[in-house]
């Protein structure tokens, strides 16, 4: 797996959107707003190499620090322009509201090229990179509010312990994300799938990153993955409570949630 | 973008320090800042931080000390 990546790290953002049409953006940005996270938030991102998760929490609580900002300013119309210009000072310093992401990803390749992406984007606060395996996170117990992990499950060995490396690093009340491919169970729209992921995608593979067999493997692995229930059944294992799942797309990618209680 | 080669290793994020323990052990670490590593003292262990990366995979983990710590070995 560690080697498919390493070849496809570069490439992976563009061949994320060649793969699915762009459809991955608005897919995490789906993620997003269901976790709605406020300011102050503390997320732990894993198998997020390129950033695209973190970058856009970012952006979601910033624009929610700008609200409030903007709110609380509204409520004092008697402000001289002295006073309100003192407060958005204040706040300047105070953007992200205090809410942090930490991203892990077991693959140096990947995690280069999303340190480089956020220098390029301008993100630098609130925001670490961190080498690690998520079966054995090196974080400690009841920290995090909320761990997401957006198409990285399906690459872990061991799912059962990944799950509770989850479970333990997040804080009580805390919330299970993941974002990942799953099944289609209308049978049509199963076979163009099929006919899509096995006909085009290794041939845009190859033509994009001049790599066939990583990507092969890519579909390959999807198709091996847990269905929707299974992957329910194997959350609720780890110990968390309320947890569902929302298809998107018919069921070719999956929200599943759970919370620690 | 920076060319710059690797003559002064990146420091590590310090609010990582709140979080960061031993993937093994789940025990807190020690920064070292002259070898730019993350010790487990009572593991005997170090993990390095490359381009301000910390690589906490315990493969990537070297021995601190010649003889377990068992054996009581002084270290400085």
């Amino acid at each position: 797996v560690y080697q498919v990546f390493e070849n496809v790290a570069k490439k992976y953002d563009v061949m994320n959107d060649s793969m699915t049409l762009g459809i991955h953006r608005v897919w995490k940005d789906i993620l997003m707003h269901k976790m709605n996270p406020c300011p102050g938030t503390l997320l732990l991102d894993v198998a997020g190499g390129t950033g695209d998760i973190a970058f856009r929490f970012i952006n979601y609580v910033r624009s929610v620090q700008q609200r409030q900002l903007q709110r609380k300013l509204q409520h004092h119309q008697n402000l001289s322009w002295q006073e309100i210009f003192e407060s958005y000072q204040k706040d300047k310093f105070n953007s992200l509201g205090d809410s942090q992401v930490v991203v892990c990803d077991i693959n140096r390749e990947m995690l280069k090229v999303g340190k480089q992406k956020a220098q390029h984007l301008g993100y630098s606060e609130g925001l670490s990179w961190v080498l690690g395996n998520a079966e054995e996170l090196p974080f400690d117990d009841d920290k995090f509010d909320v761990y997401t992990i957006a198409f990285g499950i399906r690459n872990v060995t061991r799912i059962d312990l990944a799950l509770q490396e989850a479970y333990r690093v997040l804080k009580p009340g805390g919330r299970f994300l993941c974002l990942e491919f799953s099944h289609v169970s209308n049978p049509l729209l199963s076979r163009l799938y099929d006919l899509y992921s096995f006909q085009v995608i290794p041939v845009l593979g190859e033509v994009i990153a001049g790599d066939w067999k990583s990507y092969q493997y890519l579909v390959e692995s999807i198709r091996q993955f847990p269905p929707q229930e299974e992957l329910k059944a194997m959350i609720e294992d780890a110990g968390f409570f309320k947890v569902d799942y929302e298809n998107l797309n018919f069921g070719i990618v999956a929200i599943h949630s759970g919370f620690k209680l | 973008g920076q060319g710059s080669g690797s003559a002064r290793p990146q420091p590590l994020e310090p609010s990582l320090l709140r979080f960061l323990v031993c993937p093994l052990s789940k025990r807190p670490l020690r920064y070292e800042e002259a070898t730019n590593e993350l010790i487990n003292e009572e593991l005997g262990i170090a993990y390095p931080i490359v381009d301000g990366i910390p690589n906490m995979v315990p493969e990537a983990a070297r021995r601190t000390q010649e003889k377990p710590p068992a054996e009581g070995s002084e270290q400085p």
